[in-house]
């Protein structure tokens, strides 16, 4: 094993190759809070990559609702399962002021083991603990939908709007969007006995090299997020490829620009906006729309952390859930994200506006000031909103997009309306 | 004189650093594997006599009958992760030649018959049989060869017999497909329900997206003519498959017993076969899968130590 910093535990871990980071890797932002579950995200990714026979069951992006959905089902239940071990908790967090780094530890220290030093410590003769989910498992991609959870019943709730007050919502569910993390520390990679699996050093992408592929299922078995998926059909496994022929610029749509993959270019809730990171953590670009909403103002959050992957979707978490079940999930950076996106500063409530605005990948954000609009008080906070302009440029330096905060509406002439 | 001193003490410390974290391997070690032990490079005593029999493969069960068994105990596979198998703990090889082909004839007991790998968690039973590509007269420390699927610059031919693989060569089509385990699916791509501009281009580029069949994995093609792979390894993970397959073999299963024969003419023209000519010895190593015990890959039971071969002169 070899010693890598992992920046979302704060610290070094074990993991079975070197350090060896992209140039730029590729990650997406999902704003849980405006996600309604349409499943164009899914339906997109479908359509484009797996409508062939023994794919049927196969959805390299799915939503699933939250606590109880999950594709495969209870994939996150299994893998926390397996983390709370001999002492071994995934919740150990140390948060202080000292245990924390701008850049190497930006929530703190993770003190409990991940899937790799746990695989190590139980002495497993694995790369990492996991499992095999069965035919059942991967069945229903979405049961459990719109099932809300609730510590009482609807009668000990009482009136629906009690059990709906902010901070947290007494009765909550909400929709969790997943797709192959593409992680920095793929458990995947690691797993596969025979290299097959590999992370490209342009943009971070990992894929399953078809021709080495022998249908082992340890990458099946040990991603902790359950994305690679075996093929019956050709006995080989299959996962995400990051639409990489659109990432590389080869759809003539944007001219030989990046484009964001299927499942983030067709959200119809606006919730996606995908791009690069810069591929060192320590030198966030604060003009790179990704790098400002992940490293520099840490609205954005992964998904598990203490899986020990360092995955690259990152995840802005939804305002009503309990904050415990959210902390487990993402981490205990979420009061933080989740302070900083209630009462959004300036520059959050520009870039938000960048999402779903075009298909090309935008490296480079600016902002041109704009009156004051409106001014309010939320959850104890002054919140003011400026009618700001943001503007989107592709990698090229190419003006890709110009808007504003406030929507332009435009209301008819009353002259206009004809009435019998 | 103290600065010497304090520099020469610092280098000092520094070396003996570098050398502890080397002598731990923990920060210098990439992989998982650990060293092959000096005892895996002896091979054993007793060996494989392939005994020259005039019979062809129709008289290859009699023959292999007229044969000495040569039992091979089996252990866990314990060296590179994923570590496993261990649940088959002996097989018994038999071998003759008739100076034009070879058989060997491999049995060994499995309670459960696993001849498809295409549900999330099903695995085949196989078997491995392996010899050095290159002519080895001594295997010893001083002049090791890996018994751990070969070495670099110690190339190994590796014969993996499948029992799917087997059962397709009997199937129509010559592969099994997803409807054979899901008999109850819905595939859009066998017919086509409508068959004027309804999904047309999705049904055309079918074969585009087939993933291993497009990559012309013999994994994913059907039709393969044999339930043999013939292989190469130069060690752990480099296991690939040949262009030109020349392995063949047959396999049954029944009362908890695998019987299996694989064959190939004793010379090719392939230069990435291993040779065999009357009179000559080489060595045998040998691995099964379990597939209810999830058996693939390193998780096999495997016979560790070289087996002497011995290819009997024609008479």
């Amino acid at each position: 094993m070899a010693l890598v910093h992992n920046w979302h535990l704060g610290r070094t871990m074990e993991y079975p190759y070197f350090e060896s980071r992209p140039e730029h890797q590729f990650a997406a932002v999902f704003n849980i809070n405006r996600c309604i579950a349409c499943q164009t995200c899914t339906m997109a990714h479908k359509s484009t990559w797996t409508y062939s026979k023994g794919q049927e069951y196969m959805w390299w992006n799915n939503v699933e609702t939250k606590p109880y959905g999950g594709y495969p089902q209870h994939w996150d239940h299994k893998i926390l399962q397996l983390l709370w071990d001999n002492g071994n908790n995934p919740m150990e967090w140390y948060t202080s002021a000292e245990d924390k780094d701008e850049t190497k530890a930006p929530y703190g220290l993770y003190n409990g083991d991940t899937i790799f030093e746990l695989a190590r410590t139980k002495e497993l003769n694995q790369v990492a603990v996991g499992y095999i989910p069965d035919d059942k498992e991967w069945r229903f991609p979405n049961i459990y939908e719109d099932t809300a959870a609730s510590e009482k019943t609807n009668y000990e709730t009482g009136p629906a709007a009690e059990s709906s007050e902010l901070p947290e919502h007494k009765r909550w569910f909400f929709y969790l969007q997943r797709l192959c993390n593409h992680c920095t520390y793929p458990a995947c990679l690691a797993a596969c006995p025979r290299k097959a699996i590999y992370k490209r050093k342009e943009d971070g992408i990992v894929l399953i090299d078809q021709k080495r592929c022998r249908g082992y299922r340890k990458c099946v078995e040990q991603c902790p997020y359950k994305k690679p998926m075996y093929r019956g059909e050709t006995r080989m496994s299959e996962k995400c490829i990051g639409c990489y022929p659109r990432v590389e610029g080869k759809d003539p749509i944007t001219k030989g620009r990046r484009m964001e993959a299927r499942c983030m270019a067709a959200c119809v809730g606006k919730i996606r906006l995908n791009g690069l990171l810069t591929g060192d953590y320590k030198k966030p670009d604060p003009k790179n729309p990704m790098d400002w909403l992940i490293h520099i103002h840490k609205v954005a959050l992964p998904l598990y952390p203490q899986f020990g992957t360092e995955p690259n979707i990152y995840y802005i978490p939804p305002r009503w859930a309990p904050r415990s079940y959210l902390r487990q999930m993402f981490g205990p950076g979420v009061d933080e994200a989740l302070d900083k996106y209630a009462s959004p500063s300036r520059t959050l409530m520009a870039v938000l506006q960048l999402f779903r605005t075009t298909q090309t990948m935008l490296s480079r954000f600016e902002i041109e000031d704009g009156e004051k609009i409106y001014e309010s008080e939320i959850m104890g906070k002054k919140v003011e909103v400026y009618n700001d302009t943001v503007i989107g440029f592709a990698s090229d330096g190419t003006e890709m997009v110009r808007v504003k905060v406030e929507e332009p509406t435009w209301e008819s002439d009353e002259k206009r309306m004809i009435t019998y | 004189m103290i600065k010497c001193l304090l520099r020469k003490s610092v280098f000092l410390a520094s070396v003996f650093v570098v050398v502890f974290l080397l002598y731990n391997g923990n920060v210098f070690t990439q992989g998982l594997d650990k060293e092959i032990s000096l005892e895996e490079n002896i091979p054993t005593k007793e060996g494989l006599t392939v005994k020259y029999i005039a019979a062809d493969l129709d008289g290859a069960d009699l023959a292999l009958g007229q044969a000495d068994p040569f039992k091979v105990e089996l252990q866990i596979q314990d060296l590179t992760f994923p570590n496993g198998g261990g649940s088959v703990q002996e097989v018994s090889i038999r071998g003759f030649h008739n100076g034009e082909t070879i058989f060997f004839g491999i049995k060994w007991s499995d309670d459960s018959k696993n001849d498809r790998a295409i549900a999330h968690a099903q695995f085949r039973d196989a078997v491995g049989l392996m010899f050095p590509l290159e002519t080895v007269k001594v295997i010893s420390p001083e002049k090791p060869f890996s018994p751990r699927m070969g070495d670099r610059g110690k190339p190994v031919n590796i014969w993996h017999w499948k029992a799917d693989w087997e059962k397709e060569l009997s199937v129509a089509g010559g592969k099994e497909h997803m409807e054979d385990e899901y008999p109850n699916m819905f595939t859009d791509f066998d017919f086509n329900p409508n068959p004027i501009g309804f999904h047309s281009e999705s049904y055309e580029s079918a074969s585009l997206m087939a993933g291993g069949i497009s990559a012309g994995s013999l994994l994913s093609l059907g039709n393969r003519g044999s339930s043999v792979e013939d292989l190469n390894a130069v060690g752990f993970g480099t296991l690939t498959s040949q262009e030109h397959q020349d392995v063949k073999g047959k396999g049954s299963w029944s009362n908890g017993k695998w019987d299996v024969v694989i064959y190939r003419p004793m010379t090719t023209p392939d230069e990435n076969d291993v040779q065999f000519v009357p009179g000559m010895s080489t060595f045998l190593n040998t691995a099964v899968w379990n597939g209810i015990e999830g058996d693939r890959n390193g998780q096999k039971s495997i016979s560790l130590r070289w087996r002497p071969l011995k290819i009997e002169n024609v008479k």
